[in-house]
């Protein structure tokens, strides 16, 4: 693509589980201002690989590297904090809390001088800030003294995905992140994805919902018993060589 | 088209109607306790008007001494999703062990004896904070067992060493908790200032934040790198040490340290928590609940002696409290619509 050094790139990657490999020697780039969209049949390989993308898994070989560094995740953590945010299913939220504390969950800002030093947190910045990071990444935020326990689910969804938008330096994975959404909250969150590529970060899109794929990708990688069966332009599928290719009922 | 601005929470509709102030203080639980206190002080006080002599309000400020620490700890951990069945042994076997060692240190005169004699105390809560989280993370232990575990220990070790009688007597530390500024005494203003920090800590900084977050979602907490195991231990280690100044304190009052002095006073601070308004499962506490939790049960005790109601009735009164706290608040919850 346009950047000859991919944000984030995968390099024959494996992992196996026993004797079953989930993830076979799977190559992956990730380039600034891309969508890449990452689907399969159900046992494809998709969730081990996001989390080894994620580093809640080591890979059994192969490398793993961003901005042209090889990285080795201990944890998902060590991946945050080299820019890699991931949004898993079950989205990670604490619902007791509101919305400006889960933002900054685990980034908490201090208040200057001795109070910060004794532990106490600027709240008042951190809400403020909170609101400024969703509205940039399209989420209006109105109430941020709410707690995420108090909004429905796609609104939870919306801060979730936020929260990682905004902490994101390089690159999102969002796994099903339009899962159990109606239509307009769907459409929301493709529109914080576009958003997210407008400012510059690679986007991994893992979903069953061929339709929002081929909306918002501009790549789509095609995963099936493990390996990658094809990775191509968005442009080169139809909706029936999609899913011919992820079933693997027809040649691609 | 990336310029769409989603409306994620639409403005709380009630703000602005008139009467929704009201509303919203009937919704207030530290508002609706405090109005139940008010209300049990003024019946007591109608019954019989010693109750609200500056002498029986000195005894109840000592009562309230003795069992807002253990509920402030309490909060801590119930916040965080456990429970710490422990702290009533502990503050007994903090005391009994304070005041065996406090007896060797008499020669030193009154100063080193206290001085040390409480932190002998704290060490004793914060051991027992340390073996709880230990049973929990590395035996695996549920914190309901764990603390059951120590509960039991600190129990039976208590009257292993002091064959049941209490020990070390020195009733010149009685004096100590006698009124000095206005009804207090200087024990009960450091219990005070210690509870009032602990509410700022509780609500306002990050190691507050986290004992929420992880009552919450603990696997939300871990996935940004926060080191759950750590916090946890740090707040069982609390709860201890709050139950090990709470022995020392009941040594104090009684003049030696005695046995059973703790046995059973857990529940009544978990019942000033959960009255106070936090939920068992975690994610939600307030520490002023839990001081007018403390305040009720307190004054109720008190009360029912003074209208000459058999001490044993006590326990159906704290449960009488218990269910009418539960009730409210699972009224208040069915009633909002978002949940």
């Amino acid at each position: 693509m346009s950047d000859p050094t991919p944000l984030y790139e995968a390099r024959n990657v494996y992992k196996n589980y026993g004797s079953v490999a989930a993830v076979k020697d799977v190559s992956l780039t990730i380039h600034a201002g891309e969508i890449v969209g990452l689907v399969g049949d159900n046992g494809a390989g998709k969730s081990s690989l996001v989390k080894v993308l994620s580093g809640v898994y080591q890979p059994d070989a192969g490398q793993l590297i961003v901005d042209g560094v090889e990285r080795h995740w201990k944890s998902p953590h060590d991946a945050m904090l080299a820019g890699v945010e991931t949004l898993y299913q079950d989205s990670g939220l604490a619902l007791d809390l509101t919305i400006g504390a889960n933002v900054f969950l685990g980034r908490e800002k201090m208040k200057p001088g001795i109070l910060g030093r004794l532990g106490f947190l600027a709240q008042k910045e951190m809400d403020a800030e909170a609101a400024e990071d969703l509205e940039r990444t399209g989420i209006a935020v109105h109430a941020s003294k709410r707690t995420v326990g108090q909004l429905s689910g796609g609104q939870r969804q919306a801060v979730a995905i936020g929260r990682a938008v905004a902490w994101a330096q390089k690159v999102i994975i969002l796994d099903e992140p339009t899962n159990h959404l109606g239509a307009r909250q769907a459409g929301e969150v493709l529109a914080v994805m576009r958003a997210a590529r407008e400012r510059g970060l690679g986007v991994i899109f893992i979903s069953h919902t061929l339709p929002h794929i081929l909306e918002i990708c501009d790549r789509i990688v095609v995963l099936r018993l493990g390996s990658v069966v094809r990775d191509a332009p968005t442009s080169t599928f139809t909706a029936e060589s999609l899913l011919g290719t992820i079933t693997g009922l027809h040649a691609e | 088209m990336s310029r769409a601005v989603s409306e994620v929470v639409s403005p709380s509709s009630n703000e602005g109607e008139p009467a929704s102030w009201a509303r919203r203080l009937v919704g207030n639980q530290q508002f609706m306790l405090f109005v139940v206190f008010v209300a049990i002080f003024a019946f007591f006080t109608f019954n019989d008007s010693v109750f609200a002599s500056v002498s029986e309000i000195g005894n109840n400020i000592t009562d309230f001494s003795t069992l807002v620490l253990l509920a402030v700890g309490e909060t801590f951990v119930i916040a965080t999703g456990g429970i710490d069945l422990s702290v009533g042994g502990t503050s007994g076997f903090a005391g009994v062990v304070g005041a065996i060692a406090m007896e060797h240190l008499a020669p030193h005169g009154e100063w080193v004896v206290l001085g040390v004699g409480t932190l002998v105390c704290l060490g004793v809560g914060i051991g027992i904070g340390l073996i709880n989280a230990v049973l929990m993370h590395y035996a695996r232990l549920v914190p309901f067992v764990a603390t059951l575990v120590t509960m039991g220990a600190a129990e039976g070790m208590s009257l292993v060493l002091t064959g049941g009688a209490p020990v070390g007597s020195n009733f010149g530390a009685i004096t100590l908790t006698e009124p000095k500024i206005s009804v207090f005494s200087y024990p009960d203003i450091i219990i005070i200032l210690i509870t009032v920090v602990a509410g700022l800590y509780l609500h306002y900084s990050k190691f507050g934040r986290y004992t929420f977050a992880i009552g919450s979602n603990s696997f939300a907490v871990r996935a940004v790198g926060v080191n759950v195991r750590r916090h946890l231990t740090w707040v069982y280690v609390l709860s201890g040490a709050l139950a090990g100044l709470t022995g020392m304190f009941i040594y104090m009052r009684l003049g030696s340290g005695a046995p059973s002095a703790g046995v059973g006073t857990e529940l009544v601070a978990i019942a000033a928590v959960v009255i106070g308004g936090a939920r068992l499962t975690g994610g939600s506490a307030q520490l002023s609940g839990t001081v007018l939790g403390a305040m009720i049960l307190t004054i109720v005790s008190s009360g029912l002696i003074i209208m000459n109601v058999s001490p044993n009735f006590n326990q159906v009164a704290v449960a009488i409290l218990i269910a009418l706290a539960a009730t409210f608040q699972a009224l208040r919850k069915g009633s909002r619509a978002d949940v």
